[in-house]
């Protein structure tokens, strides 16, 4: 048994764009994927602030001289992979629409969904 | 605004979330609450001061119907952005629940069916064969990727865990720490409305994780509680966690259109957002199936959004919104279906017929609650619309 999955990214159905450029609401998704990102991380170093005021301090000079090791270094890596998942997380999307052809058009499932027989 | 609503029970099959996921779904439901208080409204402005008085001026009458008011809007550079960003935060939503599920998912797996069985009693009853109607694989409604029924591995639930977690971020918590206000609320209706009604059987239809089953459990202990839901991972899921909460219910995939109980075997029937995501053909199947399965006297009744009668044009059409950007294809038609006419239909004598508005009872400030309905805000108005007849 696989450890984890992946689930589809998309929803099957055709995406409404509300701009006269879609690359306009791309960009809309893509600020708030970030802007969501910004907001993840000020929770962490809320977290953070909040423990070390708890537990005592921590120096500014162990922040500057600390060297990451060749883990940390691949953790963060990974990170900064998942990090642009989010931002990009759009573009992702679209692109498994590219090799699913089997959506009707909208107005086609409205129809069916109003008419279907047996 | 919303931030005093409770955050989610975590029930023991809730997936588990690290620190940055859970922080990521907290901005999500901080994102939509930020939409319904400080961009949502801004249509209206936009639409009283701007559109509709031009409107007026060049054609002597105001907009006339909610298509109308669309052709309008829709080049309207606020209701464009409103409509970017709410689409944007819908799928952030998803893709923000998705990711725990995904990290879990074996566990998952493991915890789901196996582990929760014989607690209270409930039982839970698969039907691989079942065909999912084509209302629900034409588009993925509310654009979960996968919809209700995509199942990745034998076993899979995880359309179910998706679903619990981001019904919460959806209704920002308006709904409750156990999402279950729908159903409370007409539990709780039930019993000052028809406190004689002493339901033995009870069914609940197209329950999907259970929220809005759970309560009527706790409302009528003595009861005899079935649901049925098309799709085999939410079942899975709502048989896991109604033992995980102590609810003994019996779960069914079976299609409300056709189900395999006897005819007059039951009291009461309820659904909860459930026919909205039908069809024509399918809301007429499950009206007749409900006079079927009830006993002389019984009693169905459904919870959905408002309909469109008696709205003004301008919000008919903002509550509109779903049917054409949230991948609700049946919204539309069936906010504006006639209700006596359908239950006519189903064979319910339409004098025994009501609709109403009733109270939420999920105790949240009123001034934390946006008092309208909208799209996007899903459980601000406080009111819930019940239809439904006495056979």
């Amino acid at each position: 048994m696989t450890e984890s999955t992946r689930l589809k990214r998309r929803a099957k159905g055709q995406r409404p764009f509300f701009f006269d450029d879609p690359n306009v609401d791309r960009i809309v998704a893509m600020v708030m994927g970030l802007a969501g990102e910004v907001a993840v991380m000020r929770d962490r170093m809320d977290t953070m602030e909040r423990l070390l005021e708890k537990t005592g301090g921590l120096k500014r000079k162990d922040i500057d001289s600390y060297k990451p090791t060749a883990k940390v270094a691949a953790e963060r890596a990974a990170w900064r992979e998942a990090f642009l998942g989010e931002v990009l997380r759009i573009v992702e999307a679209e692109l498994e629409g590219l090799s699913d052809d089997s959506d009707p058009s909208y107005d086609e499932a409205i129809k069916m969904v109003q008419t279907e027989k047996d | 605004m919303q931030t005093t609503a409770e955050g989610q029970f975590e029930h023991k099959i809730l997936p588990k979330t690290s620190h940055d996921e859970f922080a990521r779904q907290e901005f999500v439901r901080s994102y939509k609450e930020f939409l319904v208080k400080h961009v949502h409204h801004g249509n209206r402005v936009v639409y009283d001061q701007k559109v509709q008085p031009e409107f007026i001026r060049q054609h002597q009458r105001a907009p006339k119907d909610r298509f109308e008011v669309r052709d309008l809007m829709s080049t309207e550079p606020h209701y464009r952005m409103f409509s970017a960003l709410l689409r944007t935060s819908q799928e952030m939503m998803w893709s923000s629940a998705q990711k725990p599920v995904e990290r879990e998912f074996s566990k998952m797996l493991r915890r789901g069916v196996a582990k929760s069985s014989g607690k209270t009693g409930g039982t839970l009853r698969l039907n691989p064969a079942l065909e999912i109607p084509k209302y629900l694989t034409a588009v993925d409604i509310h654009c979960q990727p996968g919809g209700y029924h995509t199942e990745t591995a034998e076993g899979d639930c995880s359309a179910g865990a998706v679903y619990d977690r981001a019904v919460h971020i959806y209704a920002m918590g308006q709904l409750g720490p156990y999402n279950d206000d729908m159903g409370a609320s007409l539990a709780e209706w039930l019993n000052v409305r028809h406190p004689d009604l002493e339901p033995k059987r009870i069914l609940d239809l197209g329950c999907s994780v259970g929220h809005s089953t759970v309560p009527y459990a706790r409302a009528f202990p003595d009861a005899e509680i079935h649901a049925v839901d098309v799709a085999a991972p939410m079942l899975r899921y709502a048989h896991a966690r109604a033992e995980a909460l102590g609810a003994k219910i019996h779960f069914s995939q079976q299609n409300a259109e056709r189900l395999d109980f006897d005819d007059g075997s039951f009291d009461l029937i309820v659904s909860h957002i459930l026919l909205h995501e039908t069809s024509e053909k399918a809301i007429h199947n499950i009206m007749r199936e409900c006079h079927r399965l009830l006993r002389k006297g019984g009693l169905m009744v459904h919870a959905e959004t408002p309909q469109y009668k008696g709205m003004t044009p301008f919000d008919a059409f903002m509550l509109d919104w779903d049917a054409q950007n949230n991948n609700e294809p049946f919204w539309s038609r069936s906010h504006e279906i006639d209700l006596n006419r359908l239950v006519e239909y189903a064979a319910f004598d339409s004098s025994q017929g009501f609709e109403e508005m009733i109270p939420s009872c999920y105790s949240m400030s009123e001034a934390d609650r946006s008092q309208v309905f909208q799209g996007g805000d899903f459980g601000g108005g406080g009111l819930w619309f019940i239809f439904g007849a006495t056979k």
